[in-house]
């Protein structure tokens, strides 16, 4: 992490961005709820009407929230994934979040399968949307 | 080896880069994919319209010889030939100078007030969003390209990498700009700047700008 990383973890210090580093958290919580039920609708919520959603599963490129909703459902619940978050970087209305998810299972995922998430936040009057995942499965 | 005679800024194919290299094509073909030889296409991957900057190759060179090989002592092209297991020494440099590269292009088009500049820079779905004078813009990047074309030349910004961070396939910039100008921009501004980005064979597009206008 940079010096400006440095400079986050100082400001987060004020209750503001303590506040926002919770609304952050809040939302994501959503995507992970519906990741482990396997429930597309309870991660609807969570994103902003114009997200979008990049990355490879496999070899195809994955781009469009549509193909996450509906990836998730098709692969049906996957409760044993565990998350960390890796960072959240807050600079005013714009937000970057590392999720490292381990112990992805499903009819899709497979078993054991590891994925890292790179999600971009925005400052929303009344929430924090997720703007953008980026993820990369490891495979 | 023409090329050497006849100064050109990019070679054009294949068998130019392979001339250049005094390597087979099938050597510049792999180490494109195993050593993130800057090799860039046309249009949107059509896989064997290629062209290469002759600079950044002369600098991959560098960087290969410099942490790459077992014949790290010899300079240039000549002196080495892989072995097929051969793989850089820090991909993570490989991989944050591609994005650099790719992130210049943006720069360069806001610097120039060009958004056809900075076009080959983004994926073709890629998206902007963020905050200016409190209202929100998102959609398509179409409507960046529309505005640093219209807010004309921003000659005196001043771009800093505050961090980049990379995953293997997808990548997370963080830029702050300062000195921005321009019919739009007005007089000094400043932006923070969060970029998505996606690699694409051997290429970083970026896929996603999400910024914020300082007021202050």
């Amino acid at each position: 992490m940079s010096g400006a990383g440095g400079a986050y973890r100082l400001c987060m210090a004020t209750s503001k961005t303590q506040s926002d580093h919770d609304a952050i958290l809040k939302t994501l919580q959503l995507y992970i709820d519906g990741c482990k039920q396997g429930n597309s609708e309870l991660m609807r919520p969570a994103f902003h009407p114009q997200g979008s959603f990049f990355g490879y599963a496999g070899d195809q490129l994955a781009i469009g929230l549509e193909f996450l909703f509906d990836w998730i459902e098709r692969n049906g619940p996957a409760p044993d994934i565990e998350s960390r978050v890796v960072s959240v970087d807050i600079a005013d209305s714009i937000a970057v979040v590392r999720l490292e998810v381990v112990n992805w299972s499903g009819k899709l995922a497979g078993s054991g399968v590891r994925m890292s998430d790179l999600f971009t936040f925005l400052r929303m009057p009344d929430s924090w949307k997720i703007i953008q995942k980026a993820f990369h499965w490891h495979s | 080896m023409p090329e050497q005679n006849k100064p050109q800024k990019t070679l054009e194919s294949w068998k130019q880069i392979a001339g250049y290299l005094d390597r087979s094509e099938r050597t510049v073909r792999r180490w494109e994919v195993s050593e993130g030889l800057p090799v860039h296409r046309r249009g949107h991957q059509k896989y064997d319209t290629v062209f290469a900057y002759r600079h950044e190759i002369e600098a991959w060179t560098r960087r290969r010889t410099r942490f790459g090989s077992q014949d790290a002592t010899v300079a240039g092209p000549q002196g080495y030939e892989p072995s097929l297991s051969e793989v850089p020494a820090n991909r993570y440099l490989v991989e944050h100078d591609a994005i650099t590269r790719t992130m210049d292009r943006y720069v360069a088009g806001a610097r120039a007030g060009d958004g056809d500049l900075m076009r080959p820079a983004f994926h073709r779905e890629a998206t902007m969003s963020g905050y200016c004078q409190g209202i929100e813009y998102s959609g398509s990047i179409e409507h960046v390209f529309a505005w640093v074309t219209a807010n004309g030349p921003a000659p005196k910004i001043e771009p800093r990498f505050a961090r980049i961070e990379i995953i293997e396939t997808i990548a997370v910039v963080h830029l702050e700009v300062r000195g921005w100008s321009g019919k739009l921009a007005g007089v000094n501004s400043r932006a923070s700047d969060v970029f998505t980005l996606l690699k694409l064979d051997s290429e970083w597009k970026i896929t996603h700008k999400l910024f914020h206008w300082h007021s202050d």
